[in-house]
C-alpha cells in the first residue's frame, strides 16, 4: 500500500518536472512512469539496505536503463526520459540538512550529512554512467554484425 | 561551367549555415555535446560531395569546418544563453533524420528550422503550474502533511513566476539560483509563520527541487562518458556552482532564522 502511494506521488511529481523542462507532449506519461519506477526502486532498496547511497544508485541505474530502452523504442533522445526521472533523486534534502547543521555550528553533523550528500550525487552519476555505457556498447556490437 | 560551380559553392555555404543553426538550437536548449556534433556532421555529409566534416562543440560554442572542392570553410558560433527545452532537441533530432533521408531543399529546411526555434511547447502559466505541482508532491513524498503540500505549491508557484520575470534581466545562473533559493526559504518561513504550513524543512526541500541542477548533472556525466572531457568538466562545474548557490540562499535565511533576527 505504501509502495503504491509512493508510486502515485512520485509519478505526479515527475510529470511536473517533465513539463518544467518542456519535454515532448506525447512523452509526458512515459517519463512519469520512468521517474516513478526510479523512486519506488529507491524506496524499496533504501528500506531493504538501510542506505541512501545504495538506494540512489539502484534508482539512478533503473532510470537510466528504462530511459535508454524507451528512447530506442520511441526514437527520442534518451535525455527526454532520463532528466525528469533523475531530478527527484538529486539530494536537495541532503543539501538543506547540511546547510542547517553548518548554520547551527554542528560541524560533526555537517560533515556527516555533507559526505552523504556528496556520495548520493556520486552514486547518481555512477548509475547513469553504467546505463549509458551499456546502451552504447550494445549499439556498437549491433553495428558490427 | 563556372556559374555552376559558383552556385554549388553558395549551396555548400547555405548548408554550413543550416548545420550551425541546427546545432545552435540543440545546444541552447540543453542537449549533450556529442548529440550536437553527431547531428551537425550528419547534416553536412548528406549533401553534395563533401569529403571532410569535423565539428567541435563545447557548451559555450560550436566550431565547424568542412572541405568542399579543395577549399576549407569554417564557421564559429558562440552560445551564450542556455534555457532548457527538451522538446526542441527532439524536434531538431526528427528534423535532421528527415533532412538526411529526403531531398529537401536547403532553403525549405532553413525555414523549418527557424519555425522550430520559435515554438513554445508549453505556455508560461502551465509550466509554472506543473513545476510547482512537482515541488508540492515532492514535499509530500518527503513526509510533509497536506498543509505543507498547499504551502509548498504556493511558495514554488511564486518562486518560478518571479524567476521567469528575473530571467529577462539576463542574470548569471549563479545569481538566479541564489535568488530563487533565498525567496523559496523566505516564503516558506512566512508560510509557517502565517500558519499555512507546518514543517518548514519539508516546504523548503520541496520548493528548492525546481532549482536543482538535474540537467547539468545528467549532461555532464553523459558528455564525460562519450569522451568530451572539456564539456563534461564545464557542465560539472555549472552543476556544482548551482548547488552552492542554492545552499547559500537557504543558508542565509536559516542563519537569520536561528539567530532570531526575523
Amino acid at each position: 500500500m505504501e509502495v503504491l502511494k509512493q508510486f502515485i506521488l512520485s509519478f505526479l511529481s515527475t510529470i511536473g518536472f517533465a513539463v518544467l523542462f518542456s519535454i515532448p507532449k506525447d512523452s509526458i506519461g512515459r517519463s512519469g512512469f520512468v521517474g516513478a519506477t526510479g523512486w519506488v526502486v529507491y524506496f524499496l532498496t533504501y528500506n531493504l539496505l538501510q542506505g541512501k547511497v545504495a538506494g540512489t544508485f539502484c534508482a539512478a541505474l533503473s532510470v537510466g536503463i528504462l530511459g535508454e530502452i524507451l528512447a530506442r523504442y520511441y526514437k527520442k533522445p534518451a535525455t527526454v526520459y532520463i532528466i525528469p526521472g533523475i531530478v527527484p533523486l538529486v539530494p536537495g534534502a541532503g543539501m538543506y540538512y547540511t546547510m542547517l547543521a553548518l548554520v547551527e555550528k554542528d560541524f560533526l553533523m555537517a560533515a556527516n550529512t555533507g559526505t552523504e550528500t556528496l556520495f548520493i550525487a556520486a552514486s547518481i552519476s555512477v548509475g547513469i554512467i553504467i546505463s549509458t555505457t551499456l546502451s552504447r556498447s550494445i549499439k556498437r556490437v549491433r553495428q558490427k554484425d | 561551367m563556372e556559374q555552376n560551380e559558383k552556385n554549388d559553392r553558395k549551396e555548400v555555404k547555405k548548408l554550413l549555415v543550416l548545420a550551425i543553426l541546427a546545432g545552435k538550437i540543440m545546444l541552447k536548449n540543453g542537449a549533450e555535446t556529442y548529440r550536437v556534433e553527431d547531428t551537425i556532421e550528419r547534416i553536412c555529409k548528406s549533401r553534395k560531395n563533401i569529403k571532410y566534416v569535423d565539428a567541435f562543440v563545447t557548451p559555450t560554442g560550436i566550431f565547424l569546418s568542412l572541405e568542399y572542392n579543395e577549399e576549407v570553410m569554417t564557421y564559429l558560433q558562440r552560445i551564450k544563453t542556455i534555457s532548457i527545452d527538451l522538446n526542441k532537441i527532439n524536434l531538431v533530432n526528427e528534423f535532421s533524420r528527415k533532412f538526411v533521408n529526403s531531398s529537401m531543399s536547403i532553403d525549405e529546411a532553413l525555414i523549418e528550422l527557424k519555425k522550430i526555434d520559435k515554438i513554445h511547447t508549453y505556455k508560461l502559466l502551465s509550466k509554472v503550474c506543473f513545476g510547482s505541482m512537482a515541488c508540492a508532491f515532492f514535499s509530500l513524498l518527503f513526509g510533509g502533511t497536506f498543509l505543507d503540500f498547499i504551502s509548498s505549491y504556493l511558495v514554488s508557484f511564486t518562486v518560478l513566476f518571479t524567476l521567469n520575470k528575473i530571467d529577462k534581466l539576463d542574470l548569471t545562473f549563479f545569481l538566479r539560483n541564489f535568488v530563487g533559493a533565498l525567496l523559496a526559504s523566505l516564503l516558506s518561513f512566512l508560510a509557517v509563520k502565517l500558519g499555512i504550513g507546518e514543517n518548514m524543512d519539508k516546504i523548503i526541500i520541496g520548493s528548492i527541487m525546481s532549482l536543482v541542477p538535474g540537467v547539468s548533472i545528467t549532461n555532464a556525466i553523459r558528455d564525460t562518458m562519450s569522451g568530451d572531457y572539456v564539456s563534461g568538466l564545464s557542465r560539472g562545474m555549472e552543476a556544482i556552482f548551482s548547488a552552492l548557490a542554492i545552499a547559500f540562499g537557504v543558508g542565509i535565511l536559516l542563519n537569520f532564522y536561528l539567530r532570531g533576527v526575523i
